[in-house]
């Protein structure tokens, strides 16, 4: 999977329009990434990665790019 | 004499958390179990745990309801008869309403809700019980204050309490009584990995369940006083054990 359908798979999971996340964007000027979305962005991980997201790793995250770099 | 010496106990979900207690705690007060779980590390975790204990195994996917009846008949020696069943079943749903696909609806309710009332179906025949039986299932605070996330387990939980209602109206007549207990959060490997998973550091469930983080032991103790004589004159209820939560 490219960079740019793992970023429009996010932002579908995040319900947020299309094209408005690029690697660079900081999560903490995205309003829509709240405590809900963090849950969407772990059962995303799971099921179509499988990948164990945690807590933790979550609030390490600061841009797209690492969420990015994450899923791999 | 054991206080329940010889008395047969059906524990679904017996291999882990309130199940695995509540399995050790009726083994030492004499009882005839009948052990289940899913998975074979949770049948392996049973026969290596009660390993000569004479105790019976159970085997059986609740998510898929339609299989329960051949595994029970296949499984269980149908002359047993009998004198409590705990339901600890209960798959774990935390997904917002974007993610929430029939499919994983469907499975949690199959689980939940189909498969703990065709349990109640396979054992409240005739024959398969005494007099007096008893029927718990573990129900949550999630019915009852509901949460974002957890709409699936939630509505899940609520459906039992109301199908405990409704069997603990029409089996009476055949001396069996129906209840569930509502517990709050309990230091099991699920609480542990809810944690896990939570995007912010707090726990908000411990700020409003004041008695703090229940242990298995202290749900256990509840469970054997629903199971025993103790507790005849109550059915059909919902019972809190919360440590506060919902009060
Ligand atoms: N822990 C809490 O804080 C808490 C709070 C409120 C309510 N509850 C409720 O209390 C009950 C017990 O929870 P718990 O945390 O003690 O234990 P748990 O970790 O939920 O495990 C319980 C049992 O469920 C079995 N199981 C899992 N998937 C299954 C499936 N598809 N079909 C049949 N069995 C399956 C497991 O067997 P395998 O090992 O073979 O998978 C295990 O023995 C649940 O109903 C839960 O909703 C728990």
């Amino acid at each position: 999977m490219t960079n740019e359908e793992k970023v429009a798979l996010i932002e579908e999971t995040l319900d947020i329009e299309n094209g408005s996340l690029r690697p660079e964007t900081e999560l903490s000027s995205v309003a829509e990434f709240d405590s809900m979305a963090k849950l969407s962005l772990i059962v995303l991980c799971d099921e179509n990665f499988n990948k164990k997201l945690t807590g933790e790793q979550i609030r390490a995250f600061v841009t797209v790019g690492d969420i990015l770099e994450f899923l791999g | 004499m054991g206080k329940f010496e010889n008395k047969y106990i059906l524990i679904t979900g017996a291999s882990k958390g309130i199940g695995f207690t509540l399995a050790e705690n009726l083994d030492n007060l004499g009882a005839k179990l009948i052990l289940h779980a899913s998975t074979d590390a949770g049948m392996n975790k049973l026969t290596d745990s009660f390993a000569n204990k004479g105790h019976l195994l159970f085997k059986a996917d609740f998510s898929d309801p339609l299989s329960l009846e051949e595994a029970w008949q296949s499984q269980i020696n149908q002359d047993i008869k009998l004198d409590g069943f705990v339901n600890c079943v209960g798959l774990r749903s935390r997904r917002p309403l974007t993610l929430l696909k029939p499919a994983h609806v469907m499975q949690i309710l199959h689980a939940n809700v189909a498969s703990f009332i065709e349990m109640c179906r396979l054992i409240c025949r005739k024959n398969g019980f005494n007099p007096g039986l008893s029927i718990i299932t573990i129900s949550s605070i999630a019915a009852h204050s509901g949460g974002p996330g957890v709409t699936a387990y939630a509505a899940s939980k609520a459906a039992t309490e109301a199908a405990v209602r409704c069997l603990a109206k029409e089996l009476f007549k055949k001396e069996i009584r129906v209840n569930s207990l509502v517990c709050g959060q309990v230091n099991t490997s699920a609480y542990a990995d809810l944690m896990e998973t939570k995007s912010d550091a707090t726990d908000t469930i411990l700020e409003r369940q004041y008695l703090g983080l229940g242990s298995t032991q202290n749900i256990t103790n509840i469970l054997l006083f629903l199971l025993g004589g103790e507790s005849c004159f109550i059915t059909g209820s919902a019972i809190p054990a919360d440590g506060g939560y919902l009060s």
